[in-house]
């Protein structure tokens, strides 16, 4: 909201600095949060008087003026041809900036010396609008007389100062002057000066009617009228203020109902009379497909919850939003009426948003009117039409409220209100406080009677008092205590939690780096990956309201997100990486999205570089699932994009909890991307439930371990699992460890076959083993390997 | 006899001493085998004993004894002086470059938000504060109604939203777990809620995705100087034992008097400097006592309890202490910029 501080000065006497103000109003809750100095733009520039011109001696086009600015007479060299002896005009001096951009330094023209510059009204930015004579081709000629060496922002009416505002939610009786101004008189601890309400009527009578057939929606409408209006600009310091606060004047009508809404906070609509029908207003919902052309000039639909302000035969305005293209003032209007009305915020904003129409009037409703405003509002109005003689004012105000204007009680113990704070706030100051700001408060054993003011309707309860108790009386009151009256409790994570910690700290570990990415994606990357046209994963929660197509569905699955990490790390030239990430996934429950969609937690790997491959992926997998406590078999999956030939799906309990492998050479050069990269995706919310952190204890052997190697030559296509399965089967209990140790190709070794170097280890926990019973073991083994899967010794 | 011995003694100790340390003392070893082993010289000798006179057994056994220990104990020493020698050549030879790089496999390293995250989760949880988390894709009920934001209330403007329908949205905070857990669990409650929360903005200090943390305390008698307290404590241990603490008046519909809190700068200690924009003073959450509508919309009885909530923002905290200037570079996932946290 922006305050013009010229302004605020009609309420209230500001009797400290602007820093003081902004430091207080901060201090009570209103953030300023720029503090606009328009004379800022315009800096040394004066009134000056041309005392003497000479023809400058060794150019033609160029004049030697003596001007007076005084406190001393200045030669300036001008190449103006419009100014004269006597008159008076703006004086850039030694160091000025002017609002053009221009940065004035003394020096030479033509080896005269020239100490400044005479300026043109577009060099001050000042328009013929704002000052007369401002159009002029050449240098502006001040019209009027002023003392030479008076600032120049002073005579153009650039020396407001402007603040930006923050005004929170609740308090929408402040986004108006008069609103601001009572917050400063209070907090300044001076009086509050009442906005003049003074007028005369003349002769004629309001003939206007009004009917409001919903007052649910407008709770208040009042209508005034207006007869023999003269259309014309409106007064200096009104248009000065409107353009200070960004509103562009245009007709002293429209200009007072544009000065009302800022400074009463009110908005007012005009209407001519000649275009209400029978002068009779009706205040009505709109019909289904009802047509309006505003004065934007687009013709809207309207809907049976909207409002409209209408006469007997059509309607003329969308209440509160905007007024229709031929309802309103021109040139030719004759007698007028204004509307000032309470529309309740929650139809406006839905009306405004459903025809994606705003005005300044629906902002401000929207924030919430109170109803004591649009008197007050109207008065106001009147007095502007009177103070500028823009009009007849009729006698005779048509009011219709549905609503009481009593103000409200409410009362409360200070003992309640200490006890919100934690401190004792002396009963005395708690009154004296709550009378500053208007809410009439008396005290009757140690019980507050307030009667709270109209225009507070947020004020409802006990913590609201101890709000406005607490924003005057000060927050540097507070202590610091450690609830002392609460119970003790226990703080720290979950299993769950701790697991992703757990595992974070041994990705970490495993030399990975964390990544963040977005939840919401492109609808593309299902087309992206080939992902099959019937796939869960296409079934997509979507955003209304994206901020782009390529971020308008929640992610399915990570794996893209990743693959858009490692391509825009290898387009940068990063030779290597390993990345992780936890995030959900979304899945709809059902299509179109009605509840909630199913989030699981999922963690998503994603590594390149030269030392990379399908194992690194292998080996970090498994050391998150020896974490998690599971045992997990391997099989090939169905994965779209991932190389059918090195990938996998990770199986623990009958379910997969995990997808990895390379990603298709044709599938990453669609991201750009020329390297193999491997990701996988981890279904952590699964292994979560999985998660086994118990452990028993078994005594360590007493008896020897004895090792044994063997050498079989198989088929490539035998897998390591397929030949330890077999080993295992038939090695006894006395096996305590069989694993691959080398895989041979070439001399030797037929093509298509490959030999396999297995590593037995037997425990007994019982005597020391014999070479016997080992060797029957091995033999078991090699038969069966052969029998099995055409194991060959090597 | 007895020169004899002393001839062998004699040779015996001379070539003790002039050996080297050749191939782990194999010198040595070899002198031991000649004169003490089974057909050394010394033991030879005493082989012959047997044709000496009885009488002078007792004396000749005796030198023989004495020579061997003395060949014994000459070895041994001759030993333990060459091993001290060659350990001292090798300690004096051997060197490596010791600035050389390792052939470890370097370490990764968390997100800088993780980092953040995790330093305040640990302080809160010392605190007895419980962590909670709870969905991203939210009903309007929790994330706005039940916080005191109705339908076209104007606090909505205060947080533009990723909508998916008229009911269900894309939490703009983390709050609603204020809600969930407060319909869910008695008092006393006391948890902190991190998480994802997402605003439809896009520039160089606002991400449409960020993360939050959520604060709530529910018990009997809690005030605003307890959440003075509590935040100034939370403070002090995020920056630092100087840290202070200032509220300043607020509005926030969940929370009534609300508060925005900040702390004195961390970098320049409340001098003022670029990061504080000179003031001294930075704005790090949000607070205030629940306000007593979302206790009795959460069916908690508003006369006998009541608390305080607070939420921080984890990217602005991370920009702030770690002096990074533009929020997107945290969503950009430059190994780069993530290895600076490793």
């Amino acid at each position: 909201m922006l305050i013009s501080v010229d302004w605020l000065k009609d309420y209230v006497d500001i009797n400290c600095s602007i820093e003081e103000l902004c430091a207080k109003l901060v201090s009570v809750g209103f953030e300023v949060e720029e503090v606009i100095r328009q004379a800022d733009n315009c800096k040394n520039c004066v009134v000056g008087r041309i005392e003497k011109l000479e023809p400058h001696p060794d150019a033609d086009k160029l004049q030697v003026c003596a001007i007076n600015i005084g406190s001393e007479v200045i030669q300036i060299v001008t190449g103006a041809t419009n100014v004269k002896v006597g008159d008076l005009v703006p004086v850039a001096l030694d160091g000025s900036d002017l609002p053009c951009g221009m940065h004035i330094k003394k020096g030479k023209l033509r080896g005269v010396a020239s100490n400044g510059m005479l300026c043109s009204g577009e060099e001050l930015k000042v328009t013929e609008d704002d000052y007369k004579g401002a159009g002029v081709y050449g240098i502006m000629i001040l019209n009027e007389d002023y003392p030479l060496g008076t600032d120049i922002n002073e005579v153009i009416g650039t020396n407001d100062i402007i603040l930006d505002i923050g005004v929170t939610a609740n308090r929408p009786d402040c986004n108006s002057v008069f609103g601001i101004a009572r917050e400063v008189a209070t907090v300044l601890n001076v009086p509050l000066k009442m906005p003049s309400l003074k007028y005369e009527v003349s002769k004629c009578e309001n003939t206007a009617s009004v009917s409001v057939e919903n007052s649910n929606l407008c709770p208040r409408y009042m209508l005034s009228m207006v007869k023999n209006v003269v259309i014309k600009p409106s007064p200096k310091y009104m248009q000065k203020r409107l353009k200070a606060v960004g509103l562009r004047p245009i007709n002293n009508i429209v200009d007072i109902t544009n000065y009302v809404l800022m400074e009463i906070g009110q908005p007012m609509h005009a209407f001519d009379l000649n275009n209400v029908a029978n002068g009779s207003i009706i205040v009505r919902n709109a019909k289904d497909g009802e047509q309006i052309k505003l004065l934007n000039g687009e013709t809207y639909t309207l809907e049976k919850d909207m409002l409209v302000i209408a006469d007997s035969e059509k309607p003329s305005v969308i209440a509160g939003i905007m007024g229709g293209m031929f309802s309103g003032i021109n040139e030719n209007t004759k007698d007028i009426i204004f509307e000032s009305a309470k529309f309740v915020r929650e139809s406006i904003r839905r009306t405004s948003r459903k025809l994606n129409v705003r005005s300044d009037s629906s902002t401000r409703y929207e924030r919430g009117i109170d109803l004591a405003s649009q008197e007050i509002g109207m008065m106001r109005a009147l007095q502007l039409i009177y103070e500028t003689k823009s009009g007849e004012i009729c006698s005779g105000i048509k009011d219709v409220c549905k609503e009481s204007l009593t103000p409200k009680q409410i009362s409360c113990q200070t003992s309640k209100i200490n006890q919100i704070l934690g401190i004792v706030v002396p009963d005395e100051e708690m009154v004296r406080i709550l009378n500053s700001l208007q809410i009439e408060t008396k005290i009757e054993k140690s019980n507050l009677i307030c009667t709270v003011p109209l225009y507070r309707d947020d004020i409802e309860n006990a913590n609201d008092l101890a709000e406005e108790i607490i924003r005057l009386y000060g927050y540097d009151h507070i202590n610091c205590t450690l609830m002392d009256s609460g119970a003790q409790t226990i703080g720290g994570k979950s299993i769950d939690q701790q697991n992703v910690d757990n595992v974070k700290s041994l990705l970490v570990g495993e030399g990975m780096n964390e990544s963040y990415s977005y939840s919401f994606t492109t609808p593309k990357m299902f087309d992206l990956l080939e992902i099959e046209k019937d796939s869960d994963l296409r079934k997509v929660v979507t955003l209304l309201n994206p901020l782009g197509e390529d971020v308008s569905i929640m992610r399915t699955t990570l794996m893209h997100s990743m693959i858009e990490i490692m391509a825009k790390n290898i387009t940068r030239g990063n030779k290597a990486a390993r990345f992780f990430e936890f995030a959900n996934t979304y899945m709809p429950k059902q299509l179109p999205v009605t509840e909630q969609p199913i989030e699981t937690q999922k963690l998503v790997l994603g590594v390149y570089g030269d030392c990379e491959s399908f194992y690194t992926l292998k080996g970090i997998i498994e050391n998150i699932i020896d974490y998690f406590g599971v045992k997990a078999s391997y099989t090939r999956p169905k994965t779209t994009y991932l190389h059918p030939g090195i990938s996998a799906n990770v199986i623990v309990d009958n379910k997969i909890v995990a997808v990895f492998g390379e990603v298709r050479p044709d599938i990453s050069l669609k991201y750009d991307i020329k390297n193999k990269i491997y990701v996988a995706e981890i279904n952590f919310d699964l292994l979560n439930n999985l998660y086994d952190n118990s452990y028993e204890f078994k005594a360590i052997p007493k008896y020897p371990t004895v090792e044994r190697d063997l050498a079989v030559v198989v088929e490539e296509s035998v897998t390591a699992e397929q030949i330890l399965t077999i080993a295992s089967k038939y090695a006894g209990k006395m096996l305590s460890n069989a694993y691959i140790f080398d895989i041979y190709r070439g001399k030797g070794i037929e093509k298509g076959y490959k030999s396999v170097g297995i590593k037995f280890e037997f425990t007994s926990y019982e005597k020391t083993m014999t070479d016997e019973e080992i060797n029957n073991k091995m033999n078991k083994i090699i038969k069966m390997l052969d029998s099995e899967i055409n194991a060959k010794l090597r | 006899m007895e020169s004899k011995i002393k001839e062998i003694l004699n040779k015996a100790l001379t070539l003790i001493d002039d050996s080297e340390n050749v191939e782990n003392l194999e010198a040595i070893n070899q002198i031991r085998v000649q004169f003490l082993g089974k057909n050394g010289e010394l033991t030879s000798l005493l082989r012959g004993m047997k044709d000496i006179a009885p009488e002078l057994k007792p004396i000749i056994g005796k030198f023989v004894n004495e020579a061997r220990d003395k060949i014994t104990s000459r070895i041994e020493a001759r030993i333990a002086e060459l091993t001290a020698k060659s350990i001292a050549e090798k300690l004096n030879s051997e060197s490596v470059d010791i600035t050389l790089s390792s052939k470890r496999n370097p370490k990764g390293g968390l997100h800088p938000c993780s980092l953040v995250i995790n330093e305040i989760l640990s302080i809160f949880t010392q605190m007895g504060f419980q962590v909670k988390q709870g969905p991203e894709v939210e009903t309007d009920f929790f994330n706005f109604q039940t916080l005191n934001i109705p339908k076209d209330h104007p606090a909505r403007e205060m947080q533009d939203t990723f909508y998916i329908n008229d009911e269900l949205l894309l939490r703009t905070h983390t709050s609603p777990m204020q809600a969930r857990t407060m319909i869910s669990q008695k008092p006393p409650i006391r948890i902190v809620t991190p998480g994802k929360v997402y605003r439809p903005d896009d520039d160089a200090t606002h991400s449409p995705m960020f993360q939050q943390i959520e604060g709530l305390v529910i018990d009997k008698g809690i005030t605003m100087c307890d959440l003075k307290g509590i935040l100034e404590t939370f403070a002090k241990a995020l920056f630092n034992e100087n840290t202070k603490t200032r509220l300043r008046p607020s509005f926030f519909p969940f929370t009534e008097p609300s508060v925005e809190v900040d702390v004195t700068c961390a970098m320049c200690g409340g001098k003022g400097c670029r990061i504080c924009k000179g003031t001294g003073w930075i704005e790090i959450l949000g607070a205030g006592i629940v306000n007593p509508k979302v206790l009795d919309n959460c069916g908690i009885d508003s006369n006998v309890y009541s608390g305080f909530a607070f939420g921080l923002g984890i990217e602005r905290i991370t920009m702030i202490k770690y002096g990074i200037p533009d929020m997107r570079i945290l969503f950009d996932n430059d190994i780069r910029f993530l290895k600076q946290f490793n």
